[in-house]
């Protein structure tokens, strides 16, 4: 086992957009990276027809040791969340009141749709990217800890923050209503 | 120089609450994931974004304070974000440009 003491640096850095996909028969559920941004573009797959909902502007990373060159591959990883406690008796939620005692805020790492659902981004990766954004910052003040998303306990009810560029194109401010995840 | 200081001498408005700290650079993006890519712990981030994700990703990269340019309109809901997690959301009617200048002047750099 290695004894290295990581030192992460973001590498393999790629622009793009999430796509959020939805078939309307049966409200399936589809995300994916995609270098291009193709609003309202329609799909078949099996019983499925896939209508693209939304689009985000994100990216993609690896994180590369500094000091060992070992580099940790996180295609699997869509996005971060930040709980926003909407359902009080989420154990996302109730872990994050138990964290803010120790100035420890809560991201939720979320893999791409459906297949995070049967195979949920490792927790050693996710040990290391809480690695990672806590060497990013002066954990005298605060912390982060990062945890998987299956921790959500209803992800249609959810309203956490997703960290995206939305909205982009618009002036306008956001809308009030705060609508559930997905 | 401290966010305190800061806000005094260029007459910046805080919107949310949060403590004051130490500011290290400035960093300038309107997209949050060119902030998650190359923002360091204590910069300063000049944006005409508004949305609440810009809380979430000062947030994690533990940046200073948010100064939002031009005098756009911040939501509430971003507002109460912010100071739900200490993060300091500022305002200026200045644009970013004018006030990079300023911050330039000030001492106040890439970080």
């Amino acid at each position: 086992m290695s004894k290295c003491h990581h030192q992460w640096e973001m590498t393999n850095v790629k622009y793009g957009f999430v796509t959020f996909d939805k078939c309307f028969r049966n409200n399936a559920i589809k995300t994916n990276f995609s270098s291009t941004d193709t609003p309202g573009e329609e799909y078949r797959e099996g019983d499925c027809i896939f209508i693209r909902v939304e689009n985000a502007q994100s990216f993609t990373f690896d994180l590369h040791c500094t000091v060992c060159n070992r580099l940790e591959s996180f295609k699997e990883l869509m996005g971060l969340l930040q709980c926003t406690d909407c359902l009080p008796e989420c154990p996302v939620e109730v872990l994050q009141k138990e964290y803010a005692i120790k100035n420890t805020w809560i991201f939720v790492a979320f893999g791409y749709l459906p297949e995070a659902n049967t195979k949920p981004i490792p927790d050693h990766k996710l040990d290391i990217l809480t690695v990672y954004f806590n060497q990013r910052r002066d954990t005298s003040r605060s912390k982060i800890k990062i945890v998987p998303f299956n921790l959500i306990q209803n992800l249609s009810r959810c309203k956490g923050e997703f960290i995206h560029d939305v909205g982009m194109l618009s002036a306008e401010p956001p809308p009030q209503e705060r609508k559930p995840l997905l | 120089m401290t966010t305190k200081e800061l806000i005094e001498k260029l007459g910046l408005k805080p919107l949310s609450k949060f403590e004051h700290r130490e500011i290290k650079g400035i960093f300038i993006s309107d997209m949050v994931s060119d902030v998650m890519t190359g923002a360091k712990s204590g910069n300063l981030w000049l944006t005409i974004q508004t949305h609440k994700s810009i809380v979430s990703t000062a947030n994690l990269a533990d940046l200073s304070a948010i100064i939002i340019t031009s005098g756009k309109n911040v939501p509430q809901e971003t507002i109460d974000l912010a100071s739900k997690y200490n993060i300091a959301v500022l305002s200026s009617s200045a644009p970013t440009y004018e006030l990079a200048i300023k911050l330039h002047d000030l001492g106040l750099d890439k970080g």
